[in-house]
């Protein structure tokens, strides 16, 4: 039961990592299919496309970024060994990283559409750059959110 | 600063001078030409539409070979070379020699005749292909094809597939024409039964006198027939071996005709490129004057010009022929001119934000130079890193050192990242930030000089960070409001400055006050003035929004109604926490960065050099995927938090008529 605490952060540490990053894997899948698409007819379009395409990625760097501040916090990062850990400190740990996990999960698959969206936008009106850049980000906005939340968890709980 | 004032000039010629006027009117590249032809009255001229549907014709030719020739030509110019504006130049004058010189014609049939010649030779080998195809499933078969093609007197045969299950089936039908006499026999191609192919080649040779019957046992049986080239006699084997030699032929010859498309878009493509930068300019120099009102041998032709370059513009037209009548008016205030941004060299680089969102209209407001420092500031903390911002600078200071044509527009947008890595370093110093945590995981001996320096720790107090975001984030909003506020009273809108703007400023603004107040960290005589303030901005709101309403029971809903909007201001102010967020974001990353490459060194004798790659090939990418974000969310709360305060937009930009510089730079 000692290694419970320990378990249960980096189950946590896990699903943001991986739900995140599932997220953006999708949004990105999603929004490079509409990019290929718009590509065929137009190649010269390859430096907005990639840059509206790259947008839902950040969802994963976020659960990436959780996922190592928690690994650090745990003191598995480096030859310190972990920290001691009771199971309920590792479930505080558990849900700080639920916000990025569950946001970051859905956001980046509905920015993805959105993404695509604003590609289908540009093909027809390449001066309108600007505008399909916003969508998508006001999308993010909930994934930054979460981030900062997780964040600001992540910082509240005592360790060690 | 702001929206340029503009002239509109009124133009009159004589016909014979049109060219030339046309000429000075696209190389100033300043002048906006106004369309005259829209009421019934006038007409276009006639000569400038002969010209243009001359021109069209070039422009089609030039089009045809561009496409053509385009996949076929490797550009010496490497794509970002060419986008820093190092590609090739010519005046107009030289370029008008070329198109002289140049026999497009002779050029386009050139390249037709070698672009038919390679269809047919594709549809050939795609034929040929084919037959060896169907050659190589006949292998099995001992007879000549001739059998297939021509028969011998009384016997001819068909080739086809079938599926193996139907094969018993065949072979009974079939089988029963044996016994009535006539001569089938039916051949299989040979096939591994464990594989369980989809379906297998057969033959069959059958008696002429027996036709009918054998093709309907066949298509009852599932048999499908393939057609045998009539030009197939000899057996398989022989067939096959003149059809791979063909097919050599064929593939030598299809490569001989793309190395002479090649070499044919190697010899003409420049010139076709320059021709369709000179057509094109021209295409859009007669379009523009097409739009003037015509007499018999005078015209009149109307354009906006900016006010400061009206003079230079004038001179240089009049110095074309002393029969020309120039007038220069004000825009009257009816009249919608388009709008251009004019602002100085440290505002000019924001243009294009404005630009992207919508331009302003002619007497609005220019709302670039309002949002530069912000959008300064807020790059800066979401980047916030000192080491990231001195790569960047010196990245943009390489490149225009190396390259001197960059082209205006991506020159200013370039420098929007260079200013921008300024307020970055300067983040990321009082931030304590230097390529993540570099100072710390590698650098000791800085760590003195860092802490000395830094101002707030997001690592260890991000409320603090936190708390700067969200009051800038009220500073960018109430800035806004008085934007808003100003624009009322400038246009003697008072009562709506006050209802909307002034009132949410005050309640927001003492609300905020009072807060702090309460919270100890001002004198307690701001609590005082912060109360007054939030209740006098609440009760103009209360009153304000129910002016319109008939009944005290409506006022008053209304009232509370357009109090509970403040839950909206809330969510704005609360926008601005992103700032935190990425630029926490960045230091993480980077940390993380420092800490995989210290993890790699531990590696044992090529750790130093693992270790070098993740760190530089780790931060090259996270300056880049930062950028993106530092870019487009400061931009957001430009767009959505702080536009929504005051600005709409809706104007036209103003599009002068200028040279096509597609490919090459060209020169008036």
């Amino acid at each position: 039961m000692e290694m419970l605490g320990l378990s249960l952060a980096l189950f946590g540490a896990a699903l943001a990592a991986a739900l995140a990053g599932i997220g953006s894997a999708i949004g990105i899948g999603v929004a490079g299919g509409a990019a290929a698409g718009v590509m065929t007819e137009d190649p010269n379009k390859f430096g907005s496309c990639l840059i509206l395409q790259a947008l839902p990625g950040t969802q994963g760097i976020y659960g990436l970024l959780i996922a190592f501040f928690v690994l650090n916090k745990l003191g598995l990062l480096g030859g310190a060994g972990a920290v001691a850990l009771t199971w309920n400190q590792g479930l505080q740990i558990f849900a700080s990283c639920l916000p990025i996990a569950v946001v970051g999960w859905y956001s980046a698959i509905w920015q993805g559409k959105t993404s695509a969206a604003s590609i289908q936008m540009i093909s027809k009106k390449p001066e309108a750059m600007g505008k399909a850049i916003i969508l998508p980000a006001m999308v993010e906005t909930y994934a930054v959110l979460a981030l900062l939340t997780s964040i600001l968890m992540l910082m509240g709980v005592q360790v060690g | 600063m702001g929206v340029a004032r503009l002239k509109k000039a009124e133009l009159y010629y004589h016909k014979s001078v049109h060219e030339q006027i046309a000429a000075v009117l696209q190389e100033t590249g300043a002048c906006q030409i106004i369309s005259t032809t829209e009421n019934e009255n006038s007409s276009s001229p006639a000569e400038i539409q002969a010209l243009i549907s001359s021109i069209d014709e070039k422009l089609a030719d030039v089009r045809y070979l561009n496409r053509t020739l385009t996949p076929h030509y490797v550009d010496p110019i490497p794509a970002l070379d060419r986008m820093l504006g190092e590609r090739p130049e010519a005046t107009m004058t030289e370029l008008e020699e070329l198109a002289k010189n140049t026999d497009l014609k002779s050029i386009c049939d050139t390249v037709r005749a070698v672009e038919h010649e390679t269809g047919e030779v594709r549809l050939k080998l795609s034929e040929a292909k084919l037959n060896d195809s169907i050659l190589s499933s006949l292998a099995f078969l001992d007879y000549p094809l001739s059998i297939f093609t021509e028969g011998t007197k009384t016997l001819t045969a068909l080739a086809g597939t079938v599926k193996p299950e139907n094969l018993p089936g065949l072979k009974a039908a079939l089988g029963d024409f044996s016994k009535l006499a006539h001569d089938t026999e039916l051949i299989i191609a040979p096939f591994n039964e464990k594989e369980k192919p989809a379906e297998v080649y057969a033959v069959v040779i059958y008696s002429r006198s027996a036709e009918s019957e054998v093709r309907e046992a066949l298509s009852k049986n599932g048999f499908s027939a393939v057609e045998i080239p009539a030009s197939f006699a000899l057996s398989a084997s022989e067939e096959k071996e003149k059809i791979t030699a063909s097919i050599l032929t064929l593939e030598a010859k299809e490569k001989e005709l793309a190395a002479k498309m090649a070499e044919l878009a190697n010899a003409n493509m420049l010139t076709v490129q320059k021709l369709s930068d000179y057509y094109n300019s021209l295409a859009g120099r007669y379009n523009g004057t097409a739009k003037s009102d015509a007499t018999e041998c005078a015209m009149l032709t109307k354009f906006w010009v900016p006010a400061d370059m009206a003079g230079d513009i004038k001179a240089k037209i009049e110095a074309i022929s002393p029969e020309i009548d120039l007038t220069l008016t004000d825009p009257e205030p009816g009249e919608e001119p388009p709008s251009l941004l004019n602002n100085g060299n440290l505002v000019r680089p924001f243009n294009i934000l404005t630009e992207l969102y919508s331009s302003p209209t002619y007497r609005g407001i220019d709302p670039t130079p309002l949002l530069a420092p912000f959008f300064w500031i807020f790059f800066g903390m979401c980047l916030g890193d000192a080491g990231y911002a001195l790569v960047v600078f010196g990245a943009i200071l390489y490149v225009f050192k190396k390259y001197k044509k960059i082209s205006s527009g991506v020159k200013e947008f370039i420098k929007l990242f260079l200013f921008c890595s300024i307020s970055t370093f300067i983040y990321g110093v009082i931030s304590g930030s230097f390529f993540g945590n570099f100072i710390d995981s590698f650098l000791p001996f800085l760590i003195p000089l860092k802490n000395s320096l830094m101002l707030v720790d997001p690592m260890t107090n991000p409320m603090q960070v936190l708390g700067i975001s969200l009051l800038l984030g009220v500073i960018h909003l109430m800035f806004g409001l008085l934007v808003a506020a100003y624009d009322k009273i400038r246009n003697k809108d008072f009562i709506n400055a006050i209802g909307n703007d002034i009132s949410w400023f005050l309640f927001i603004v003492g609300l905020c006050l009072f807060g702090v107040g309460l919270g100890g960290m001002l004198p307690a005589h701001f609590t005082d003035i912060g109360k007054v303030m939030a209740v006098l901005g609440a009760v103009i709101i209360f009153f304000y929004a129910g002016k319109e309403k008939k009944g005290i029971i409506n006022k008053i809903i209304s009232g509370f109604l357009a109090l509970y909007g403040s839950t909206s201001y809330l969510g704005d102010i609360l926008s601005y926490s992103r700032l935190l967020a990425l630029g926490f974001g960045s230091a993480v990353i980077g940390m993380v960065i420092n800490l995989l490459g210290g993890l790699a060194a531990d590696i044992p004798y090529v750790g130093w050099l693992v270790a070098v790659v993740v760190i530089v090939g780790g931060h090259l990418f996270s300056i880049a995927i930062n950028i993106l974000g530092s870019f487009v969310h400061p931009l957001r709360l430009q767009y959505v938090e702080f536009f929504g305060k005051f600005y709409s937009g809706g104007g036209e930009p103003f599009t002068p008529m200028t040279l096509s510089q597609e490919y090459i730079n060209v020169k008036a």
